[in-house]
């Protein structure tokens, strides 16, 4: 302790020292902040959360039949019988999984066509597993992408995880806001395509209808009245021989259902020989109406078969028409494929479109583009884990700066003085450093990326409480020294972070070991390696640097000006 | 430090007062006992969750208009609703989707909105503004959105053995009977079958045959209609006035009845149903909700996949508020109360989801975790500062621990992940105030002169000294945590455990610190023996003695003689 004191001293008594501790604290907290543009530090909301389920979602194009669906979910599941660490799968045809956190905001719940289907995959225990959920859908991913998709043209299949923390649409969500349906339509599709091409994106979807050909029975007018029918007529029996209806119900004691009679055509009779109108005209020539005069009328005489598009859903989000495009990351940090595919769609659109950045928000990534022929406005905005991340580093910044102002206002009511409180705050913000160069080093150790997310966020401010109150202990024993015992500045200084360095260590010890096991955590490893290597700085700072702007301080003494 | 050491020591912090208070008093031990009861009864009996709940508010609104395009739903239906639902306060915001014959109006509130008063704001919005409703337009369908009741926390897959004798019409009147038993069961909320099918009279009719006998699909419909009616009975009087009653049973009682209806007179003979249609009593043939399994016998690894086969899924949710952990544990006991039952009848079933049972498995982790930490920081401070100071000092963390867990009870708050972690979080925080205090006592005793003074004095002089800065120390760590509270959106309800327990945590460890500290210190630790103590000017804190070696001290004096030399 005394080879301290002795050391603390010895800087003080220099000016040029003092000087070195201050510039070197100063590079090193500029170069931590280098670590966040040079990317050797990334930065992710949450990180992902080895799980023993993860889910997959097959959805064919639109106006596809249950049969086809069921093809490629077949396909799924052969790739993944061969997968030793599945203990079962349960497919869900035309309907979503049980709801879980990760449906809930993915709309599982809505799914009712014939063209979706779920599949619920349950693994292993983890700790019986080698291989994290997030790395195994990371590798089968292009497996089953490569293989299944091609079955029916326009299908996509997307492997749903756990989400580590509160579920979102998409890590990614580009909304395309605009008054023409059409370009809106047309931008999605371009958007889609630059997203699919960004590296580390995947499960790229445009959330809208296809538009596929469909057939449209236009009632000839005429021809109805004049064979004494009517068009609800026409409506209920085509729907009753194809779709089929429960046309009268059975009351039934042994069960706890009323059994429904149910009218159809038999599958055979009602299937048709191929997609065209004629075979659509064929089939109905065969089906007949009864008129009020109990003739019988042939389908075909009263109606026209046209073919037609079909009419997509039209989307609005908080009242514009908007088309989403949703790609998730893959395990990766979503903040640096966005900025890639943003750079790209500027250089794209700028052909057509006046593109402009919006102004500084947590909305600050969205484009607005101006069609240069027609002057039309159209948005794209980010959306999806992006936003809701923005959103809470802008929230947990304003956090830490009301915990800062707090911090100051106690230090002040305490010690009288702006400078001395000024060191204190100084001095734990330093802390910082601590932390970014642990998630550097952490990054470095582990096999997976580790990111700086919103809980080492969180480890940060708690941070600032612990470091102030090492700088707190410090400034009160050698306030004490000096006006009480009378020493010497310099010395007092020097003796009080000797004698401080002992319970300064001792509850840093205890911090890092209580932190130790937290940084084994997905979730919490932030957290605890923040907490940990900024514990580490903060014994720096509090008994170097510290120490250092305690001697230009004069509040130290009371009632006397230096010496 | 300049004090008088041999007059009676006036206390001047709450840390002294609280230390004075109940150094002596026999009930301190009760309360002790207390408030690990109480933290104990908060552990076992509070529910348990993985996730902690977010109050995700919102609903969606479902306009039905047959025959009409998007565009026209968009019109009439979407673009006047999104603008009446704007209105409501507290809505983040509003989609919707319009689509052929059907908008459906979707809108989330705020994060953390009061979900019951959300509720009632749509249904009342929506309820005000009938009047406005388009003509031909079905009545609206309002659901709101309820996270507690729409996740299940269990689910199974029910499936037939291929020796099954059972139909698959009894299959699921059997599954249907078991999830009525389970709705039984105390906190239940909702229960679901996926995959599963209803009993239904098929009637299918070969077109060939229907334009054969010049049929049309209506007929057929006119003459089943018929036949199937359900009516009241009538009552009747006899002449002694006696009520006789007699009604019309409904003409279908079976599968020969439907068959034997007869669709129409072609060429003078009766045409029967059967003639033209295929009638069958089976399942809802148009329902395409399947669900397949593939499995591994006994979910066993080492087995290989089973052929792909239909199955029922059973998903049961709880009642919000409610410990997911029991809950899961009594539907898994009348699931297997039948068993046997179904294991004779050829059903067999696996479980595919106990959020229960991984509640408890997470939560049990990070209690293990909790546990581990306390034992290490423990076996530091042996080294530190002594066995008996070292106990004492552990065990201030369950207590502490303790008070934070009956209070986070006391709130309405569960156990989940988060809660443990703003423990773990707070774990290396807190045992700092007793370490502090002790640290204080430990110096104390072992200073010039506590030989000669009351024991009791010297433990409320020393927990009362280092009072006004551990006190400030502790609310500036309480302050940074203040602020998160106010984080909004669904990480900051996600975070909430951590501002609401940790400055819990942390008073707590204040109190505990100042009244059970001295109170054990004077139980458990003994004044050394007066040529014991610590050199008070060169070593104060009494740490590390022997590495104050000779060297040192001969430093010491070189620097001391520097000093003056330099002045």
């Amino acid at each position: 302790m005394k080879k301290l004191e002795n050391f603390v001293f010895w800087i003080l008594q220099s000016k040029f020292r003092k000087a070195m501790i201050i510039i070197l604290t100063i590079i090193a907290f500029f170069a931590s902040l280098l670590m966040f543009p040079t990317k050797a530090v990334k930065a992710r909301m949450l990180p992902g959360k080895s799980a023993t389920t993860y889910s997959v979602y097959v959805d064919t194009p639109t106006g596809s039949s249950i049969e086809q669906t069921k093809k490629v979910t077949t396909c799924v599941t052969d790739i993944l019988r061969k997968e030793k660490e599945i203990l079962n799968m349960s497919t869900f045809y035309g309907q979503g999984i049980p709801l879980d956190y990760a449906g809930l905001v993915k709309g599982s719940a809505m799914k009712r066509t014939e063209n979706v289907a779920e599949i619920s995959v349950n693994l292993t225990p983890i700790h019986e597993r080698e291989e994290p959920s997030f790395l195994m859908t990371s590798r089968l991913r292009p497996i089953i992408k490569s293989s299944c998709e091609s079955i029916i043209p326009g299908t996509t299949i997307r492997m749903i995880e756990q989400p580590a923390g509160p579920p979102t649409l998409a890590s990614i969500v580009l909304e395309v806001h605009g008054d023409n349906l059409k370009h809106i339509r047309k931008l999605s599709v371009e958007v889609a395509n630059i997203l699919a091409n960004t590296k580390n994106l995947v499960d790229v979807d445009v959330m809208a209808d296809d538009i596929y050909k469909k057939y449209k029975l236009i009632p000839d007018i005429e021809k109805i009245a004049r064979s004494g029918l009517g068009i609800e007529q026409v409506n209920n029996i085509l729907y009753l021989a194809f779709e089929g209806m429960a046309i009268a119900t059975k009351n039934s004691a042994n069960s706890s259902v009323q059994i429904p009679i149910f009218l159809v055509l038999s599958d055979k009779t009602k299937e048709l020989s191929n997609q065209s109108a004629d075979a659509i005209r064929s089939k109905l020539t065969s089906l007949n109406l009864m008129n009020k005069k109990g003739m019988m009328v042939p389908l075909t005489e009263v109606v026209n078969i046209v073919q037609v598009d079909s009419n997509p859903s039209i989307m609005h989000k908080d009242l514009e028409r908007t088309i989403n495009v949703t790609a998730e990351t893959d395990n990766v940090s979503q903040v640096y494929p966005l900025l890639d595919a943003r750079e790209k769609m500027m250089e794209y659109f700028k052909k057509d479109y006046n593109v402009e950045t919006a102004p500084f928000s947590t909305y600050m990534f969205d484009l607005i583009l101006t069609d240069k022929k027609t002057g039309e406005k159209f948005l794209l905005r980010w959306d999806g884990e992006m936003k809701v991340t923005l959103d809470t580093f802008r929230d947990l910044g304003a956090a830490f700066i009301a915990a800062l102002v707090l911090i100051f206002f106690l230090l002040v009511i305490y010690y009288k003085s702006f400078a001395l409180s000024g060191i204190i705050l100084g001095g734990s913000f330093l802390s910082l450093i601590g932390v970014i160069v642990g998630h550097w080093v952490a990054d470095q150790v582990t096999v997976n990326t580790f990111f700086l997310t919103a809980t080492s966020l969180i480890g940060f401010i708690a941070l600032m409480g612990i470091s102030s109150r090492n700088s707190l202990l410090l400034i009160d024993f050698a306030m004490g020294l000096i006006n009480e015992e009378g020493m010497e500045k310099k010395r007092a200084i020097a003796h009080a972070s000797a004698t401080r360095a002992t319970p300064i260590f001792l509850t840093a010890i205890a911090i890092i070991l209580g932190s130790a096991l937290l940084a084994s955590d997905p979730i919490f490893g932030g957290l605890g390696v923040a907490l940990i290597s900024g514990t580490v700085a903060a014994v720096f700072v509090s008994l170097l640097f510290v120490p250092v702007l305690m001697d230009n301080a004069s509040a130290l003494v009371k009632g006397k000006e230096e010496q | 430090m300049g004090q008088n050491r041999n007059e009676p020591y006036v206390v001047k912090d709450i840390a002294g007062k609280l230390g004075q208070g109940f150094l002596r008093n026999p009930l301190t031990a009760v309360l002790g006992i207390v408030i690990l009861a109480l933290g104990w009864i908060a552990l076992t009996t509070m529910p348990r969750e993985e996730d902690p709940q977010i109050a995700i508010s919102g609903g969606g609104i479902i306009v039905a208009m047959p025959g009409a395009t998007p565009l026209e739903v968009e019109n009439i239906i979407s673009k006047p609703l999104e603008k009446k639902l704007r209105e409501i306060q507290g809505i983040q915001h509003v989609y919707s989707i319009s689509q052929n014959n059907v908008g459906i109006v979707n809108v989330m509130y705020y994060i953390g909105e009061n979900r019951e008063d959300s509720n009632l704001k749509l249904y009342d919005k929506v309820m005000q503004n009938m009047d406005e409703m388009p003509k031909g337009v079905m009545q609206p369908l309002i659901k709101p959105f309820d996270i507690d009741i729409d996740v299940p926390i269990l689910t199974f897959a029910f499936y037939q053995t291929p020796d099954s004798k059972l139909s698959l019409v009894q299959f699921n009147e059997k599954l249907r009977d078991l999830r009525y038993k389970i709705n039984g069961i105390p906190n239940v909320a909702k229960t679901t079958l996926y995959g599963d099918h209803k009993e239904q009279f098929n009637v299918e009719v070969d077109m060939g045959k229907l334009s054969a006998y010049h049929l049309s699909m209506g007929q057929i419909m006119q003459a089943i209609k018929q036949l199937a009616v359900n009516v009241p009975e009538v009552k009747g009087k006899t002449k002694d006035k006696k009520i006789v009653m007699f009604g019309v049973s409904n003409a279908i009682n079976g599968i020969e009845d439907i068959k034997r209806t007869m669709v129409a007179n072609y060429m003078g003979s009766p045409i029967y149903l059967r003639d033209v249609a295929k009638v069958s009593n089976g399942i809802d043939k148009q329902n395409f909700q399947n669900v397949d399994f593939i499995f591994r016998a006994n979910n066993d690894k080492s087995q290989p996949f089973s052929k792909t086969i239909p199955q029922v899924t059973l998903a049961v949710s709880k009642l919000a508020g409610t410990n997911a952990v029991f809950v899961a544990k009594d539907v898994l006991k009348m699931v297997e109360e039948h068993k046997e039952e179904f294991k004779k009848l050829g059903i067999e079933y696996t479980e595919t989801r106990n959020y229960g049972e991984r509640a408890n498995h997470a939560v049990d982790e990070l209690m293990h975790h909790l546990i581990i930490t306390i034992l290490i920081i423990a076996i530091m401070l042996v080294f530190a500062l002594g066995w008996r100071e070292s106990l004492i000092v552990t065990f201030s963390v369950p207590a502490i621990l303790a008070i934070t867990l009956f209070i986070a009870y006391m709130t309405g708050q569960t156990i989940n992940r988060i809660t443990l972690f703003a423990f773990l979080l707070s774990l290396g925080l807190l045992v700092d105030a007793a370490i502090i205090v002790i640290e204080n006592i430990h110096r104390h005793l072992h200073s010039e002169g506590a030989d000669k003074r009351e024991m009791g004095e010297i433990l409320i002089e020393a927990t009362d000294e280092v009072g006004a800065p551990t006190n400030i120390a502790t609310l500036a760590i309480i302050m940074t945590m203040v602020p998160m509270a106010f984080v909004g959106g669904m990480m900051g309800s996600f975070m909430k455990p951590i501002p609401y327990n940790v400055p819990v945590a942390l008073f707590a460890s204040l109190v505990v610190a100042y009244i059970f500290t001295p109170y054990l210190s004077l139980k458990l630790l003994k004044k050394p023996k007066a040529n014991e103590h610590y050199d008070m000017e060169n070593n104060p804190y009494g740490i590390c003695e022997p590495c104050l070696n000779d060297e040192d001290k001969d430093e010491d004096k070189n620097n001391e003689s520097n000093k003056k030399g330099e002045k």
